[in-house]
């Protein structure tokens, strides 16, 4: 049975519900439909799943976009009911022909209802007896899921294809066209959940561009002989690098990849140690403090924008084009949205943000504007230009606030340290921008611990130290082969015992399908409870940011012993200097993840840690 | 390939021009002048018009964390009903309409421009394009769920009261407690010493970090003294009111106060 049928404006006031049906909802999963999926550029998605308290919901809805109004279905998700689709449709039709902006209360409705539902029951019914072969199977590998996010997007599995035929009258076919037509949507989704590993090969191809920066730094290990007393002078010159691009080498992950300055990787170093200039804190102020002089150019880019677009519909129809658009046309149609999003997605692409992100984006923007009518004066790219554009915005607008230093502050009226992990795949920086954050967090005046958790790699305690000593600031290590889960601990007992306002934990480096370490990680979370778990990850990453955070979320809530397991709080991308406009991986890890981009790392030195300009970031991602 | 365009342009426009040159040496003086008054004078009109418009300042901003209750407030100025209920908003609420508590009232009763703007935090960033035409904001606090939310509402609050054209234009703020139908609401002088303290704590971690993005163009409050919603450069009010059972004579009253009638 329909658990509950709501009409309601883009603004929020119910216009219409079904009083007869009249079950109380559990929980909220209006609410939370809205807010964690239409609001989260996910409304592409064919359906979601709201858990509460004793009732599973699965939710389906509709837009009519020209009112602006919205159509949310609710049932129970055990009872794959076939007709909701059908029954949304019509609803949506019938209710926008009796539609006035002024009229608040549409209690005739409800007659007209009793007849729709009872059609689409019907329908539904004659279509079973046609095929007998099976209802559609609700997609298993969603229910996991649903754990982790609260509720997620699933498509139910189309797996009634099969009895295709022997079908039955006419009306059971149309329904079945309907019916197939949201079979391919949903297929997007069931495939997504598989996807990331084919797209793997490419994205590790992304990750190992930055060999072009190990090679580099070995030629200048071979130039001077004392390594680390060039140091300084490497990183001047370090910004080219990075761009060089080597031909494809096999990457041994295990193997650190060494960055020119900050890195202190080699065991070697310590022999060298007494060379090593002690910053402390005169390196200058972080970037993190630095305002950025962004606004000046920025008005000029945006005519560049305007012209771009105008480029991009074809020379031959501008007068007709502008013709229509002076006309004002009629509501848009799916297929005429379809050029110009296609183009969308491509630059979006090209700008390295992952392909299924990319895809789902561009669903969700077509789902807000089918059916609009197309303003006076206006190109249906520039349209859906304007309309991508707000979405990137509201996908990186942080959630929740990422003042860390209000967090700590917290933290320190409570009189305990603030826990925060850095986790990622290997290689990716985690160590060198832990430094980073801490000498930031130092200048303001907080007292930073750090505690030497990769326990795993070699040379990674060593490595952690030497930024320590750098920095004056004291770190907890008890070597290698030690559990890090109980490393943490310690290090955290140490810190409330001698003061410290934050520890910063180092972790080794794992790949999202290690599943022994990714054990290790949710135990080592788990025990410790830290306020932050903060990903780090190459802004490189193209495709595979999708599976790199989808993963380590995924395991880390199935590998934990908690009922309530923690996930990824923020992210940290690393190399922001490396990859020009190629931004995407930003937009990609924060849609993945619902986690905020709290810090960019974007040099070699210390003070290179700034805050995610999202203005920027937009506008580069659709220059 | 833009230019060949502009080229192709331009050839076109001479030739335009020239047929427009012929045109008028064709048409009787008098009719081009009496054309050209009719066009002069429509633009004056508009531009009195624009002015006008741009004086008469009566935009009022509901702002406040999802669920404060705006939605309902807004409906309930407008129609004097809640209605059938709301959920979570995904765009603004916009109108401009007589309060419905004063429809009954005889003579001319100047309108008010409502803006119910949408509490998720997402959205944040259209809020700016609303503040800077508002004569009045109000900031809706859900007196009952108040605590654990105290943090969120006080950064949120941080942030409208350092944005600059709400700092210069000293546009007007009402913290408006609502819910207080609920036994259990927190007392408006409550929530007034917990945001100050709150925006107390904040002052001292956004003053050291200011970002290209959420940068506060003014700091809040006299150094070395505690914070005071008093020593805000804008004149913040506090009030009560429950949208839900048309509680709202405090918000009316405000509204009044700054949009004359
Ligand atoms: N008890 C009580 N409940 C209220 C009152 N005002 C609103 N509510 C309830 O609070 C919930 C949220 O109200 P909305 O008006 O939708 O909240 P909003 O501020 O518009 O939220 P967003 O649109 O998400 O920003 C609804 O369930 C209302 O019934 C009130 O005065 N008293
Ligand atoms: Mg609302």
């Amino acid at each position: 049975m329909l658990e509950q049928l709501l009409i309601f404006t883009r603004g929020g006031l119910i216009l219409w519900t079904c009083k007869e049906i009249g079950n109380a909802l559990r929980g909220s999963p209006i609410d939370t439909l809205i807010r964690s999926c239409l609001l989260e550029e996910r409304s592409g998605a064919a359906s979601y799943n709201y858990d509460a308290p004793g009732a599973s919901y699965t939710l389906k809805w509709t837009f009519h976009n020209e009112l602006g109004l919205v159509f949310v279905a609710v049932y129970q998700r055990i009872l794959h009911l076939l007709y909701v689709d059908d029954l949304l449709a019509m609803v949506k039709r019938e209710f926008s022909e009796i539609y006035d902006p002024k009229r608040t209360s549409y209690s005739d409705f409800d007659d007209i209802f009793q007849q729709l539902k009872k059609e689409a029951e019907a329908r539904a019914e004659e279509m079973k007896k046609s095929k007998q072969v099976g209802k559609p199977v609700n997609n298993n590998l969603v229910k996991k899921q649903g754990q982790v996010m609260k509720g997620s997007m699933d498509g139910s599995n189309k797996k009634n294809s099969g009895g295709d035929s022997e079908n039955g009258g006419g009306d059971g076919e149309n329904l079945k066209g309907h019916l197939l037509e949201n079979g391919n949507f949903n297929k997007n989704h069931v495939i997504n959940r598989e996807l990331p590993r084919m797209v793997n090969s490419n994205g590790k191809e992304n990750g190992s561009s930055n060999v072009g920066a190990f090679d580099v730094n070995k030629l200048q290990k071979i130039r001077g002989k004392g390594g680390k007393k060039t140091d300084a002078t490497v990183n001047k010159g370090s910004k080219v690098e990075p761009k060089k691009k080597v031909v494809k080498k096999n990457r041994v992950w295990d193997d650190s990849p060494i960055e020119p300055k900050l890195d202190f990787t080699d065991p070697v170093s310590e022999n060298g140690e007494e060379n090593i200039a002690i910053v402390a804190a005169d390196q200058g102020e972080s970037m993190m403090d630095k305002e950025e002089i962004m606004s000046s150019e920025s008005e000029s880019e945006e005519e560049d924008i305007g012209k771009n677009g105008k480029v991009e519909t074809k020379k031959k129809g501008w007068f007709s084009s502008m013709f229509q658009s002076i006309a004002g046309k009629s509501n848009l149609e799916k297929a005429d949205l379809k050029p110009a999003l296609k183009a969308l997605k491509d630059r979006l692409m090209t700008k390295n943000v992952a392909e299924e992100i990319a895809e789902k984006l561009c669903e969700s923007v077509a789902a807000s504007l089918e059916g609009k009518k197309l303003a006076s004066f206006t190109r249906i790219s520039s349209t859906v230009q304007a309309a991508m554009e707000e979405a990137l915005v509201r996908i990186l607008t942080p959630r929740r606030s990422i003042d860390i230093l209000r967090d700590v502050h917290a933290a320190q009226e409570q009189g305990k340290p603030y826990v925060a992990v850095f986790v990622g795949v290997n290689g990716v920086g985690k160590s060198t921008n832990l430094a980073k954050v801490a000498y930031w967090l130092q200048q303001h005046k907080i007292k930073v611990m750090m505690a030497a958790c990769d326990t795993f790699r070699s040379g990674a305690v060593e490595q952690l130290r030497t930024h320590a000593r750098r920095l004056q600031i004291p770190i907890f290590e008890k070597g290698y082969e030690k559990d890090p889960a109980i490393v943490a601990k310690e290090a955290i007992q140490e810190a409330s015992r001698n003061g410290s306002d934050v520890v910063l934990v180092d972790t080794a480096g794992r790949m999202q399908d290690n599943e022994p370490l990714m054990r290790a990680l949710s135990k080592l979370i788990y025990v410790n409870s830290p306020d932050l778990i903060l990903f780090v990850g190459e802004a490189l990453v193209g495709n595979d940011a999708v599976d790199q955070l989808s993963k380590f979320n995924q395991k880390l809530a199935d590998l934990s012993p908690s009922p309530n397991p923690r996930l990824i709080d923020g992210i940290l991308l690393t190399k922001f200097d490396t990859i020009d406009d190629k931004v995407g991986a930003a937009l990609s890890m924060v849609y993945i993840s619902g986690a905020p981009v709290m810090f960019v790392g974007c040099g070699q030195s210390y003070t290179d840690l700034k805050k995610l300009n999202v203005k920027s970031i937009v506008k580069t991602l659709l220059k | 390939m833009d230019k060949e365009k502009i080229e192709e342009l331009k050839i076109q426009m001479h030739k335009r021009l020239n047929e427009a040159q012929e045109f008028i040496q064709q048409v009787p003086p008098i009719q081009l002048y009496a054309a050209i008054g009719v066009v002069l004078f429509t633009t004056f009109l508009f531009t009195i018009i624009r002015l006008f418009k741009r004086k008469s300042a009566n935009t009022v901003v509901l702002t406040g964390l999802s669920g404060s209750g705006k939605t309902v407030l807004f409906y309930q100025l407008r129609d004097g009903s809640p209605h059938q209920g709301t959920v979570t908003s995904m765009e603004p609420n916009e109108g401009t309409f007589v309060l419905h508590s004063e429809t009954t009232k005889k003579g001319k009763v100047k309108p008010v421009h409502l803006v119910d703007f949408p509490g998720h935090s997402r959205l944040r960033t259209k809020l700016d394009d609303f503040l800077p035409q508002a004569a009045a904001i109000i900031f809706v606090v859900d007196a009952v769920e108040f605590l654990p939310n105290c943090r969120a509402a006080s950064e949120f609050l941080y942030d409208i009261l350092t944005k600059a054209n709400v700092v210069k234009k000293k546009i007007p703020l009402l913290l408006l407690c609502n819910k207080v139908d609920k036994i259990t609401a927190h007392t408006k002088d409550f929530i007034r010493k917990q945001l100050e303290k709150e925006i107390e704590k904040l002052r001292a971690s956004r003053t050291a970090l200011s970002s290209a993005d959420i940068a506060n163009e003014y700091t809040l409050g006299i150094p070395g003294e505690a914070f005071a919603f008093s020593q805000c450069h804008n004149k913040v009010t506090i009030a009560e009111a429950s949208g839900l059972t048309g509680d709202i004579s405090q918000l009316e009253q405000f509204i009044r106060e700054h949009v004359k009638p």
